[in-house]
């Protein structure tokens, strides 16, 4: 390796440190034994965990943050599928318009999107709920879905579904049994990239709450109370072991089963 | 296939997709640039309704307003730039250096992105804020009589933590870019005697440069709407042009005003996308 | 027919008469039912309905949140599913030019005598009473005593150099130009454009002084108790929080005066039960409830028979219950017509957006 590049080595770590170093600092206050956000420590405790899952409103948060993430990842994949079947499998005129039109909440911000189906929802009446928040996220996270299914479907023989069909099944029974398996990690890395989107999203899950917040929602009320604060900073370790295991499964997907290459390989264009 | 037949599952598959996206994007966009033409927020929207210019009369006649979107798309410049830079030789690393590490090394930079953003925001507070460990020290050690109050509740802290947050996400889409460059290439370029930063400068650089621009453009569009950084770390002078809208849509109650700034930031945006969209394609970088 | 006949008949007119007069509701103790409420946090819990609740128990209170009055203004718009709605002085015209709350017929409220004139009438425009005066407070400056040993006499506070980097303001148009109405000694519901110009200078200079807007009074709480902020604008409950923490404060008696504000009830003409929410909303009158809602919150309630019950020193003390001329030297909260409403958002955006 060239001398001149130890510097990237350092360089990668380094980054690591710096990003990690909050983290550390919140574990390090989730034991202190006070109220305030404010150095020096007053004390090691444990008792903000005990706290954590008897407290009602956090443990309800986490389940609708949970839900909703349920919710709105799935539609997004059925979504998506629907989407990047007919785009990669079927010709017609407006493929351009299609994509533009499926990939424009890429290039709309968040609070754009959250204001403008708050005034949606509130013309047509209906209430602020999970269910507006789920919808919103839905649209956000499609365009990645309809991305990742696409890249997926693309490699595929275009003729597979043919050669199914001459054996006698109808299209639909087709797509059921034979792309979708095919695809199958593909919908998961989308359906776990929709579900990741939707979990922490704050800008738009802010707007649309009602009276049932997500776990974001839910934080930001309590970042503003002195003493709940490191009740939260709890959770936060908690939830990071969560979306870990998550991330590890994407990654895990992405590497052995979905075979993105490895560096040193040569990747035809 | 018999082409009615191919027809019919064309609409069944593009039917739902297409109806999602109209029924909770292209309308509530369509109603929004509509109730920006609204004089005031009393009465049903469509019964009362009496279209006038007098928000966007309000809007050009205010140049705080679009001196805060200059500013706004200013911070979000810099912040794709820097996140980008940053992010490069991380990439560039975990692509042509860390060989089979590079999972572990991808997921060690994405952990952190994983915990609550709203909480990685308020641990800054912990290290820079005025009782932050930083200020403690250097206090305790008698450098400072008076905490350094720069780093939290201003424009700074805004910048600074938007790049915090950025850098680790936008390593993927680069990262993306990187594993597609032709290894051969490379090796034909040392192979004729280039040296190690001349077949950086001259083949992996340049042919990286798209999918660079995609992921500063997949920074930019979201942070110059971004509201919930100055929020939390913005204090009183480092609000952006998101915290506007949001106060009109919530505090200050004034929905068609806000839909009017609303509307004129999604049209600087779509305007940008399509300029960039000419020089390369953002969809090739996601997945 | 005979004269006992008549005599009876007579004496049912009037004893049926007599019941309508003595305003009770027609509901008994299994009503059942469900009420929605929409309130600000923490007024959920059933203690702020505690009579409500063992007369009706077997009524079920739905209550769904709002975080601000334009927020639940704008809730009200949506159409929430809210009966019973809680908002604080100021907005009392919005509700009644769109339509969202309906008049009241006091007679049916039992508690109704024991409010104070001053806060009933807050509850009416026009001439017509719309809404349950319910909770009250004040708002003043609030300032460390170790870190401001001289005290603070004025509104001017919130602008003094002096305090450069530590003073808090709350995230608000309207309350914002009120504060300098009290310093400038000017009208707030007459303001010329002039002085609209001079008060929005006034602020965009003030950023340089303030550290943060808060937008709830925990943020405020949390600031103050850490040292970061010195002097705030604030409702007595900060005081009384931080009193309870043994932090060293002081709540200010300006010389231009306190201000006070008033927190109301409205009913939603759609609502489906409106005896449940007559009812609800006669119990929250009951001084059991105030005593629940004074212990809570160091907000004040309407019904002076509550004050005798609270004992919490600190909140007497910020409340001033025992002295029964208080509110008298306060200035109480206008009603804000939407044209002013809208320019005071949009002079707060201003300042908010200057360079």
């Amino acid at each position: 390796m060239p001398r001149r590049l130890w510097g990237l080595p350092a360089y990668y770590f380094g980054l690591l440190a710096l990003l990690y170093l909050p983290l550390f600092v919140l574990l390090v206050f989730a034991f202190n034994d006070g109220t305030i956000l404010a150095f020096p420590m007053r004390g090691f405790t444990l008792r903000w965990f005990e706290q954590l899952f008897a407290t009602e409103a956090l443990m309800r948060a986490l389940r609708n943050s949970v839900a909703v993430a349920v919710g709105s990842g799935t539609i997004a994949v059925v979504l998506g599928a629907c989407g990047a079947i007919a785009f990669v499998r079927f010709r017609f005129r407006g493929k351009g318009t299609f994509m533009t039109v499926a990939l424009l909440p890429l290039y709309v911000p968040f609070v754009v999107v959250g204001v403008s189906l708050l005034l949606l929802f509130s013309v047509i009446g209906l209430p602020r709920s999970l269910l507006t928040i789920a919808a919103a996220h839905t649209v956000v996270s499609f365009p990645y879905a309809l991305l990742i299914l696409t890249a997926r479907l693309v490699g595929f023989d275009p003729h597979l579904e043919e050669a199914a069909m001459s054996l006698g099944a109808n299209y639909w029974e087709t797509l059921r049994r034979v792309i979708l398996p095919l695809i199958a990690p593909a919908l998961l890395a989308a359906w776990l990239t929709a579900f990741t989107v939707s979990f922490d999203e704050f800008a738009i899950a802010n707007l649309l709450a009602g009276a049932e917040p997500t776990l974001p929602v839910y934080l930001y009320s309590q970042l503003r109370m002195s003493a709940r604060l490191p009740l939260v900073i709890a959770m936060a370790g908690l939830v990071m072991v969560l979306t870990l295991s998550i991330f590890f499964t994407l990654v895990w997907l992405r590497r052995f089963v979905f075979r993105v290459p490895a560096a040193g390989t040569v990747r035809a264009r | 296939m018999p082409g009615a037949e191919s027809r019919r599952r064309l609409w069944a598959l593009i039917a739902p997709p297409a109806f999602w996206l109209c029924a909770f994007l292209v309308v509530p966009l369509l109603l929004l640039s509509a109730y920006s033409f609204r004089a005031g927020m009393s009465g049903a929207f469509f019964r009362d309704w009496v279209p006038t210019l007098e928000n966007y009369r309000i809007l050009f006649a205010t140049p705080s307003f679009f001196e805060l979107l200059a500013v706004s798309v200013g911070i979000a410049l810099v912040v794709a730039l820097t996140a980008t830079a940053l992010a490069y030789p991380v990439a560039y690393y975990v692509v042509f250096r860390a060989r089979a590490r590079a999972g572990v090394f991808i997921v060690l930079l994405l952990i952190p992105f994983w915990i609550s953003y709203l909480l990685r925001v308020m641990a800054w507070k912990l290290i820079l804020g005025s009782s932050g460990v930083v200020n403690a020290l250097f206090m305790s050690l008698g450098l400072i009589q008076e905490p350094i109050s720069i780093f939290f509740y201003s424009r700074v802290a805004v910048v600074v933590t938007l790049i915090y947050v950025w850098t680790p996400f936008v390593t993927l889409p680069i990262l993306a870019t990187l594993y597609r460059i032709d290894r051969s290439v490379l090796e034909a370029a040392a192979s004729l005697g280039a040296t190690p930063a001349q077949r950086f400068w001259r083949v992996t650089f340049p042919l990286s440069r798209p999918g660079l621009i995609a992921a500063a453009v997949m920074v930019f569009i979201p942070t110059v709407g971004e509201y919930v950084t100055p929020l939390l770390v913005g204090g009183s002078t480092g609000a952006m042009y998101g915290n506007i809208i949001q106060d009109f849509f919530g505090r200050s109650a004034n929905w068609p005003l806000g839909a009017a700034l609303a509307v004129v930031m999604l049209a600087g945006t779509l305007l940008l996308v399509v300029a960039t969209s000419r020089v390369s394609r953002v969809e090739q970088y996601i997945g | 027919m005979t004269a006992r006949l008549r005599l009876t008949l007579l004496l049912l007119a009037v004893v049926g008469c007599g019941g309508e007069k003595r305003s009770t509701t027609r509901l008994t103790a299994d009503a059942t039912g469900t009420l929605t409420v929409l309130d600000w946090a923490g007024y959920e819990d059933t203690v702020m309905f505690a009579t409500f609740r063992q007369k009706y128990p077997k009524v079920k209170v739905s209550v769904a949140f709002g975080e601000s009055d334009p927020d639940i203004y704008a809730k009200m718009k949506a159409n929430a599913d809210a009966c019973v709605f809680h908002f604080y002085t100021g907005w009392q015209n919005f509700y009644v030019t769109d339509g969202l709350v309906k008049e009241l017929d006091t007679t049916r409220f039992a508690n109704w005598s024991q409010v104070p004139e001053r806060f009933k009438a807050l509850g009416r425009v026009n001439g017509k009473q719309y809404y349950v005066p319910w909770d009250w407070g004040y708002t003043s400056i609030l300032y460390r005593t170790d870190k401001v040993p001289g005290g603070i006499d004025s509104w001017n506070a919130l602008f003094d150099p002096r305090f450069k980097g530590h003073i808090s303001m709350w995230d608000d148009g309207p309350g914002a130009v009120t504060a300098v109405t009290y310093v400038k000694g000017w009208d707030e519901t007459k303001l010329t454009p002039a002085q609209l110009a001079e008060i929005e200078r006034m602020w965009t200079d003030q950023r340089k002084l303030n550290r943060f807007y808060w937008t709830g009074e925990p943020e405020l709480v949390q600031g103050m108790a850490s040292g970061e902020i010195w002097v705030a604008y604030a409702w007595q409950g900060a005081y009384n929080t931080l009193l309870g923490q043994r932090i060293p404060v002081a709540y200010a008696q300006p010389k231009e005066g306190r201000n006070s504000w008033v927190g109301l009830y409205g009913i939603s003409p759609k609502c489906q039960s409106p005896e449940l929410a007559e009812a609800f909303l006669d119990e929250k009158l009951t001084p059991k409830v105030g005593v629940n809602l004074i212990g809570a919150f160091a907000y004040g309630h309407v019904n002076p028979n509550a004050y005798a019950g609270v004992t919490d020193t600190n909140i007497v003390k910020a409340l001033a219950l025992r002295d029964p001329t208080a509110l008298d030297r306060t200035r109480f909260t206008p009603i804000v017509s939407e044209q002013d409403r809208n320019n005071f958002g949009q002079l707060w955006a201003r300042v908010k957006a200057a360079h």
